[in-house]
């Protein structure tokens, strides 16, 4: 699967012969540190701030646009998965040189894993998993009803919403503790039964 | 076993012949546990259509103070028939009463021990497994993903929404070669280390 770049696209990276080696390197430092912090709005913060600028030797906009270029080529790449084979012909259109394809091809591969881990997080969430606290007690007595022995297991449900942390607190039975526990371990059981081992070696 | 003055005044009218008749006892008995454990049936019976309305009303309330009473301090037989004689009642009467007490105890527990708050009650799990393929930002985001629904109820507040969330595979159960020293999170090994402790308990 080949990259397809606008023309527009093509133009902005079009400054990296010119920035050379050093420039991408610098780019590449912070343009990785841009993908962990933003890559949720995947925005860029105004290139002025940035303390490379000086050193790359290019406008403002250039330089902008240029990292602006990169990042689509990586982000991209690391989305589609592409091999190494289509990442070089996608970008043999470029015309640069084979030293600086070869900068482009490591830097695709060096930054691969981390981009595909962010990329990842951003999928549409439901309420996740966090962790759960739980709390074993025996109810003696209430105000309507006197000498109990009523065993509970009261749960502290962590969730996940949205990068924010919601608590829930449940509380059941012995039994249906037991019910859960065996229902949740079918459900773990299902994952290594021929059927689903079958659908997942065929994405793959 | 200690009841209101209103309540044992109802009570020695209840053991008085005159007021009402062996059946009208019966049937007012039956009508007093019916209203307990299932208060939305009426308390209409034609056995009861002769007697004063003003002495059944009180002969009602005081039977339903007298069978709350009981079940609150879980009293045995004795100490009910001696509640009973103390308002004057028969023999035959406290037996028949005693005898309605000990068939509804069971019940009647049931339900003096659900009132009261507590946090909602787990009462089951459902789960479905889905293998995700690819989301709108990373292709090929091969992953199983369990979405676990945990149905509560409550018992003031009537139904409670059920709780849905997502989760991992090592979210649900990780592999515990792995991570030998770090702190367990997942689901199904924290239920088990509730169920291993709650199975200690109760061998106390």
């Amino acid at each position: 699967m080949l990259l397809v770049l606008s023309e527009e696209q093509k133009a902005h990276l079009g400054c990296l012969p010119r920035v050379g080696g050093a420039g991408l390197a610098l780019s590449e430092s912070w343009g990785t540190w841009r993908w962990s912090c933003c890559g949720a709005a995947r925005r860029l913060r105004p290139v002025r701030r940035l303390p490379v600028r000086g050193k790359l030797n290019a406008g403002v906009d250039t330089v902008q646009h240029g990292v602006e270029g990169l990042m689509y080529l990586l982000t991209e790449s690391s989305k589609l998965m592409i091999s190494e084979m289509d990442f070089q012909d996608s970008i043999h259109v470029l015309g640069f040189s084979d030293e600086l394809n070869k900068l482009l091809l490591q830097l695709y591969l060096d930054n691969r894993k981390e981009i595909r881990s962010i990329l990842g997080e951003l999928a549409p969430k439901l309420p996740s998993y966090h962790s759960l606290e739980w709390r074993l007690d025996v109810q003696l007595a209430s105000r309507s009803l006197r000498q109990q022995i009523k065993p509970a297991v009261t749960m502290k449900l962590h969730l996940n919403d949205n990068e924010d942390l919601t608590t829930q607190v449940l509380q059941t039975d012995p039994s249906t503790l037991l019910h859960l526990i065996q229902q949740l371990e079918q459900a773990l059981g299902e994952m290594k039964t021929n059927h689903c081992r079958r659908i997942a070696r065929n994405m793959k | 076993m200690e009841l209101s003055a209103y309540a044992q005044g109802g009570c020695r009218l209840l053991g008085d012949p005159r007021r009402l008749s062996r059946r009208a006892y019966a049937a007012l008995l039956r009508a007093a546990f019916r209203g307990v454990l299932q208060p939305r049936g009426g308390v209409a019976d034609p056995e009861l259509s002769d007697v004063d309305p003003a002495v059944l009303k009180q002969c009602h309330a005081a039977a339903a103070a007298c069978i709350l009473e009981a079940g609150r301090q879980r009293a045995d037989r004795a100490a009910l028939s001696a509640c009973l004689e103390e308002c004057k009642l028969d023999r035959e009467r406290i037996e028949q009463f005693c005898t309605e007490y000990q068939k509804h105890r069971e019940a009647l527990e049931e339900l003096l021990g659900s009132i009261g708050r507590a946090p909602p009650h787990v009462t089951d799990v459902s789960w479905h497994l889905a293998y995700r393929i690819q989301t709108h930002e990373l292709h090929r985001a091969y992953q199983p993903t369990y979405l676990l629904t945990l149905s509560t109820e409550n018992s003031d507040a009537g139904s409670q929404p059920d709780l849905s969330f997502s989760c991992t595979m090592e979210q649900l159960q990780f592999q515990r070669t792995t991570l030998l020293y770090s702190r367990k999170t997942d689901l199904v090994g924290k239920l088990k280390d509730a169920a291993k402790s709650l199975e200690r308990a109760t061998q106390l």
